[in-house]
């Protein structure tokens, strides 16, 4: 049996942040990853974010990858402007947040990860190489033993020959099934969970910056809570990235249990907000059928043309509105000046209106729907995050920043990994990989973490910079159970008694109170209604079907499902047939039934299943992520 | 003692490429080759997979010949993205034209010995045979000519590097019956012939990480494949003009007829999606064709 030092298993912004960390320090390690290449899995909101916490540190990605990372990754944009809008109907009242996104941050990048992590994995990988180690994607981890006699940890795939390691760093995901075969924690529940889906939409790129009075340079961030939400705890988002816009939805486990309904109606009522559907909107052409007598091979032909023409057509203005792509056109001698351009879109315009029955009109393109899981760290981080001498980070042991419109996960992902490689490399150096010198360093380190003291205490600060941005909305308007709560914690003295008697009790108690219906819904309406300007558009979205939602994703289907129902008839199951973001789900005479075509590997389902990833290269393969 | 490197040689051909849209004929019929695009044939790509499979398990030399003319060097480049082959030689020489091929297999003898740096190649390699030529001769009679032993159709080898032997599973399709794995342990240097279904597998992790590196190292090196080749002529190769070219080709080629193209059998429908009626005709036209239909 081949033998290394260390497996790093998932290969997401963590596994690989951990993999470039060990060969940083000289380590051999093997990460390995299910997708097809790196970066096919992932999904995410997603805002990366560099810190600079006032007390502790903090690893950032940029402390890992290198300067190159801020002058070379593929990130998006950087975000400078957070905007909150409560809403009811046509109703929208909008609270600047900047000076909370803002706080303690270096830096803070929209991100597509099929973009990013295969720049982060390529950085890793190289360097890994030099080290003997490096990534194997296509490979599904299925179990990991320990061999009697030997600490030693055999790692068994679907794909590859079992071989032996030191140690292993569980980066596999909020739905990790190396927590599952270990045993070293339960499942996440509902009461643990955050659902997000997401669209990506595309933008052309000097468009966006117009729409969002943005420059090259700069980014928005847009959060939405209120009527949009259909009554869930939670709330939207959109952010903006280079040349598209990531928009989405993100509501707790437990409200959607209770309240089931289907994820991309969630999404739907989020486009139809007619404020987002004014910030996504775009010139989109549709084609009507052919009304003439014409027989089915000048129809068919006349089909093929009008899809090059709409091509050139699409790729012409993509170019026409983005910085680089006119650039590129004007010295590639196509075009002499951006006149030339516009008249040559001008002119396909007309000739497909004309010619073939194209109308232009206002819609949005959405180009790529998502879901996943998100762990709520305040709820179910892992105390002790390790079994033996696996040590889980990231997601994989629920640890993410949650704190009302702060959401925080690749960046603790990533600080837990630099944790976990550091610790890892000093019991490579001593041969020890007992539990207390291993798994216990790893434990403390993780502790004295800035994330996770944010996953157990208010932070005083944060919450004064909150309230400072929310000061203009009146204290009556928030009902007589929270007003008492604002006026409390407008004076400073009192913030602070009552601040520090919330940790002490231990803040967890408090969040039924700050986490429910009331104050993602209620509240929101009614600032909405009272303060709230109106809003208007003057067309509506013509948001996709599921169906047409999934024919757009790339899917390699395994003959066997990776899941399996096992309690057909259970509450949880039934609930399922809404709540699974792709529909795999049916009721039939009272029993669940699966069908595992089109599954999004989010994991909804995971809890009261037997839930697998698929077999390495299997399932869906996202573009955006 | 250390074991000796392991040194591979590839026979390829450039082939016209048949797929769709492609390929173009002159007016009496025949094949235009020189408006027609040229890729490294599929049976080659196996051969050449089957190469890769060597440098990547057994860290292999890996060398790839062909025969023609000098545009062929473009089916090396596609050779090497495939293989991250070290050597690429191209024999090209008018009096090589009109070949074929037992006068080819002339040709590809003396430059096998001309392989990884003149010492030759301990496993050859070829496909099944060519697109364009279909007789499957050229690998057989290359082998002959050098002397080695043949493993036709190989599906599946390993090598011991240390004893010098190849234990391969050649696939024997009878008629389309009685399909037969057989397996053949030989000493090296051997001569083999990649079966088209070959599909190289790597189970390890040491072979997965090679895998990596290699596929990174042939992407690099196809970028500048022109370092890589060396081009011999006749005189180069100290070929015997007797032996190559039409002078060493006994078979003639006396007349190429047009094949006539066979009457479509096929016919095509459209029916409404929307109209019930005619979705109901379909659903028993098909329920009908596969009631007759042999259960084969």
């Amino acid at each position: 049996m081949e033998k290394y030092d260390v497996a790093v298993v998932g290969g997401g912004t963590s596994g690989l942040t951990a993999l470039r960390q060990l060969a940083n320090l000289g380590k051999q390690a093997i990460l390995l990853e299910a997708g097809s290449t790196t970066g096919t899995k992932n999904v995410s909101g997603g805002i990366l974010y560099s810190k600079k916490p006032k007390n502790g540190r903090v690893y950032n990605i940029e402390d890992v990858f290198g300067r190159e990372f801020i002058d070379e990754a593929p990130f998006e944009r950087a975000i400078t402007q957070y905007i909150l809008h409560a809403t009811s109907k046509d109703k929208l009242y909008s609270i600047d947040l900047t000076p909370v996104h803002e706080y303690q941050i270096n830096y803070a990048y929209s991100v597509l990860l099929s973009k990013l992590v295969p720049w982060l994995a390529k950085e890793a990988s190289d360097m890994s190489e030099k080290m003997g180690g490096g990534i194997i994607s296509g490979v599904h981890v299925r179990s990991i033993r320990w061999e009697t006699g030997s600490n030693d940890t055999v790692i068994e795939t679907d794909e590859l020959e079992p071989f032996r390691v030191r140690a292993v760093i569980a980066a596999d995901g909020t739905n990790s099934e190396l927590a599952d075969v270990t045993q070293s924690r339960n499942k996440f529940s509902s009461e643990q969970l955050y659902q997000g889906v997401k669209v990506v939409i595309k933008l052309p790129e000097t468009i966006l910056e117009d729409r969002f009075s943005i420059t090259s340079e700069e980014g928005a961030a847009h959060l939405f809570a209120g009527d949009v939400t259909m009554n869930h705890i939670g709330g939207g988002f959109l952010y903006t990235n280079r040349d598209t816009i990531s928009l989405g939805a993100v509501y707790h486990m437990d409200s959607m249990m209770e309240n089931p309904v289907e994820p991309s109606r969630l999404i739907d009522a989020l486009i139809r907000n007619q404020f987002v559907a004014e910030f996504i909107k775009d010139r989109v052409p549709t084609r009507k059928a052919n009304q003439a007598l014409i027989s089915k091979d000048e129809e068919i032909r006349q089909h093929f043309m009008a899809v090059k023409l709409l091509k050139t057509w699409n790729n012409l203005r993509s170019d026409y509105y983005s910085r680089d792509g006119i650039k590129r056109l004007i010295e590639s001698g196509k075009y002499k000046t951006r006149e030339e351009i516009e008249s040559r879109i001008n002119n396909l315009e007309k000739e497909l209106v004309e010619k073939y029955n194209c109308e232009f009109g206002d819609n949005y393109v959405e180009l790529e729907y998502s879901a996943r899981l998100i762990p709520d760290g305040k709820r179910c981080r892992m105390k002790t995050p390790y079994y033996k001498n696996v040590l889980f980070v990231g997601d994989a042991a629920g640890r993410g920043v949650f704190i009302g419109p702060r959401i925080e996960g690749l960046n603790v992902g990533i600080d837990d990994a630099v944790r976990a490689a550091n610790a890892v490399a000093r019991s490579l150096d001593r041969n020890n990989f007992d539990e207390q010198y291993l798994g216990s360093f790893y434990t403390k380190s993780v502790e004295e973490s800035p994330y996770t003291r944010d996953m157990k205490e208010i932070d005083k600060e944060y919450l004064k910079i909150f309230l400072d941005c929310s000061k203009h909305i009146p204290k009556d308007i928030v009902g007589s159970r929270y007003g008492m709560i604002f006026k409390l914690m407008s004076s400073s003295t009192l913030r602070g008694i009552a601040v520090g008697f919330a940790n002490m009790l231990g803040f967890d108690r408090l969040l039924p109170l700050v986490e429910s219906v009331d104050t993602y819904v209620n509240v929101p309406v009614e600032i909405a209604e009272r303060l709230g300007r109106h809003v208007d558009s003057n067309y509506i979205p013509n948001t996709p079907s599921l169906q047409e939602r999934i024919a757009k994703l790339d899917y390699d289907d395994d003959s066997v499902p990776h899941i399996q129902v096992t309690k057909p008839r259970s509450e949880f199951m039934q609930k399922m047939v809404s709540l699974c973001p792709t529909r795999c789900y049916s009721s039939e005479n009272g029993d669940v039934i699966l069908q595992h075509e089109g599954c999004i590997e989010c994991g909804t389902c995971a809890y009261d299943t037997l839930w697998r990833h698929p077999r390495g290269v299997k399932g869906v393969s996202y573009k955006y992520g | 003692m250390p074991v000796r490197p392991l040194n591979v040689g590839v026979i390829v051909k450039l082939e016209p490429d048949f797929s769709e849209g492609n390929v173009s004929y002159n007016p009496d019929g025949t094949l235009n080759r020189a408006e027609t695009k040229n890729i490294l044939g599929p049976h080659s790509a196996a051969a050449t997979l089957a190469a890769f499979y060597c440098k990547v398990k057994y860290a292999a030399r890996v060398a790839i010949g062909t025969m023609g003319p000098p545009i062929a060097n473009q089916a090396l480049k596609q050779a090497q993205i495939i293989s991250n082959a070290d050597e690429l030689h191209l024999y090209s020489d008018r009096i090589f034209a009109g070949a074929d091929t037992l006068a080819t297999a002339e040709v590809l003898r003396l430059g096998v010995s001309r392989m990884n740096n003149g010492l030759g190649a301990d496993i050859v390699i070829s496909g099944h045979r060519a697109s364009d030529g279909e007789t499957g001769q050229t690998g057989p009679q290359t082998a002959w000519k050098l002397g080695y032993p043949f493993i036709g159709n190989v599906i599946d080898f390993q090598i011991d590097p240390e004893n010098r032997s190849i234990h391969a599973k050649r696939f024997i399709s009878l008629y389309g019956f009685y399909d037969v794995i057989e397996e053949i342990q030989a000493p090296l240097p051997v001569f083999i012939s990649a079966d088209p279904s070959y599909k190289p597998s790597f189970d390890t992790v040491s072979e997965r990480l090679s895998l990596a590196r290699n596929l990174n190292e042939a992407r690099s090196k196809a970028e500048n494949f022109e370092k890589y080749l060396q081009v011999y002529n006749s005189e180069a190769l100290g070929a015997d003009p007797r032996f190559v070219g039409l002078p060493g080709s006994p078979t003639i080629v006396y007349k190429v007829e047009k094949i006539p193209k066979a009457k479509a059998k096929r016919r095509v429908e459209f029916i409404d999606g929307n109209d019930t009626a005619q979705l109901d005709m379909a659903a028993e036209k098909l329920l009908q064709l596969m009631t007759e239909a042999p259960i084969k």
